[in-house]
């Protein structure tokens, strides 16, 4: 409920002002819009992460133990995770996502749903990437959080979330490449109509957000099984 | 807490407890035997199913109470174990009941509804110990299951896992309780900085202490008391005599039933009148002082 209001007070004011001070030929939507998809994917992001931090809080709080001896296999356990991620994805994204549907208005059913597919995608590989940091920071949150922290302040602020490639300095632009936010905010945006000319070659947006979803969470597995089945016992 | 030369065989159907202060690797130990953690070398096999190179398999035919209970906060205690039993494999139909009557039988029932943050320390421990009840599994593990809880809380605990046992249950307990060892245990394993020390029989066990009877000893004041207890010390099979108050010894004798006889004609032959004669056996605690020369603690974590 907190992240819908911060997203709706974020929207209707930030999002109003800012879209009076930036304007360009290129932008033929208005900024706004661009600002509301921007947000949504930083939104997934940031689910992604929480993802991350359940389990680090579980090890940390002592549950871990607990799901460790549950007789299910490594491979289900850390799926269930994921899932439980996509799951709180789905909830925490449906009013936001929906606003900014209205907001964009004239959609048909099949970029709604690509859109989603494609949130759904980036969701699950920031899940593995959180996931992964999580298994190498499980004994403390505190080291998570600053870990993730860190990554967030890069990865968001490097990447094409809040402005188009075309408007950041160079440095900037090419570090937005490396971002996975850059791809799904692009990708995002091309399927909910905005200008292709001013966003990423979606075939290669489409190939960096599956790879990246099962990189991560084929990364995030093995981690699993070698960091926390097999700590160290002596 | 590192292991080596720990080496212990179960057998199917018992209980094995194992008996060792805090430190001494137990929960280690528990960790492995449950896949939680790996062991960096020597080989654990649970049921003759390797825990390294088949964990899956264990942990399908394992349950371990573990010596903090974890719960997720914001869950009821009947919603934990309906969880549990789903994911450990329960049917469905049975669950509700079977639920009810471990809830009922460890005295949770009235607190179904309350969210596991709000459980006592005891309260929490007595779930951990419900999770195993409910899973029944083939090999059950149970560490420290009655810390926290209060003396007739403790009892059903130990009732409820002798029950398992006779169910077709083999169980492996871990504390650093003496009554809870000698309630629970077909065999002891005494632990010990990570090594298993000996493990036996409690009866065997006490056996092989020297002395390993007490005999407790009141005689009426005398002019010769203190002639007849130089000739008590004298009687075969006598480790050692204490004097404890006036004309009340102490006595570590080797076989009760062979030393009794001789005092009492002793004292007869000398016409020393005997108040009282108590014969007790020594402690699981007597034990561990006697293999490995220290004291068990009784402190919380292993």
């Amino acid at each position: 409920m907190l992240e819908w209001l911060t997203f709706i007070i974020q929207l209707t004011i930030y999002g109003a002002l800012i879209s009076q001070l930036v304007t360009a030929p290129q932008l033929s939507a208005n900024y706004q819009q661009f600002y509301a998809v921007g947000f949504i994917v930083m939104m997934t992001y940031d689910i992604g992460s929480h993802t991350g931090r359940h389990f680090v809080e579980d090890a940390h709080e002592g549950r871990l133990p607990y799901l460790l001896s549950l007789p299910i296999s490594r491979t289900k356990l850390f799926l269930s995770m994921a899932i439980q991620g996509g799951v709180e994805l789905i909830l925490m994204l449906s009013v936001p996502f929906a606003i900014t549907l209205a907001l964009i208005g004239n959609l048909n059913i099949i970029s709604i749903v690509a859109a989603l597919v494609t949130l759904f995608c980036l969701g699950f590989g920031v899940t593995g990437v959180m996931l992964g940091l999580s298994f190498i920071a499980f004994k403390s949150a505190d080291v998570y959080s600053a870990i993730t922290v860190g990554l967030s302040s890069l990865i968001i602020r490097f990447s094409t979330v809040l402005y188009p490639l075309i408007f950041l300095p160079p440095g900037y632009a090419t570090a937005a490449f490396f971002s996975p936010l850059t791809y799904g905010a692009d990708l995002v945006r091309l399927i909910l109509g905005f200008d292709p000319n001013i966003l990423l070659d979606p075939n290669i947006a489409v190939a960096v957000l599956i790879a990246l979803a099962v990189s991560t969470l084929g990364l995030g597995l093995m981690l699993l099984q070698r960091l926390v089945e097999g700590v160290k016992a002596g | 807490m590192a292991l080596k030369g720990l080496d212990f065989t179960i057998n199917y159907g018992e209980i094995m407890v194992l008996l060792g202060p805090n430190g001494s690797g137990k929960t280690t130990l528990l960790m492995i035997l449950a896949t939680v953690l790996k062991p960096t070398s020597g080989t654990a096999k649970v049921l003759g199913i390797d825990v390294t190179k088949q964990p899956t398999q264990v942990r399908k035919v394992l349950g371990i109470a573990f010596q903090e209970a974890r719960g997720f906060w914001r869950h009821k205690p009947a919603d934990i174990l309906r969880f549990h039993a789903a994911v450990c494999g329960v049917p469905k139909a049975k669950r509700d009941v079977e639920i009810e009557e471990i809830l009922k039988a460890l005295e949770l029932w009235d607190d179904r509804n309350k969210l596991f943050m709000h459980l006592s320390g005891g309260q929490a421990k007595r779930l951990e110990t419900a999770k195993v009840l409910i899973q029944r599994p083939k090999f059950a593990i149970f560490d420290e299951p009655s810390s926290q809880v209060d003396l007739r809380g403790k009892r059903e605990i130990w009732e409820q896992i002798l029950r398992l046992r006779d169910e077709g249950s083999t169980i492996l307990v871990a504390t650093n309780e003496v009554r809870e060892a000698e309630y629970l245990a077909d065999r002891v394993t005494i632990l010990d900085q990570g090594r298993s020390i000996v493990c036996d029989t409690v009866k065997n066990l006490k056996d092989k202490i020297a002395g390993g009877d007490i005999v407790e000893l009141e005689l009426e004041p005398g002019p010769d008391s203190a002639r007849l207890q130089e000739e008590l010390k004298q009687i075969k099979g006598t480790v050692n005599l204490v004097n404890t108050g006036e004309n009340r010894y102490k006595v570590h004798v080797s076989m009760a039933e062979a030393w009794v006889p001789k005092m009492t004609n002793l004292c007869f032959e000398r016409k020393a009148r005997l108040l009282s004669v108590k014969v007790t056996e020594p402690s699981l605690d007597d034990v561990f002082l006697h293999f490995t020369g220290k004291a068990l603690e009784a402190p919380k974590n292993a």
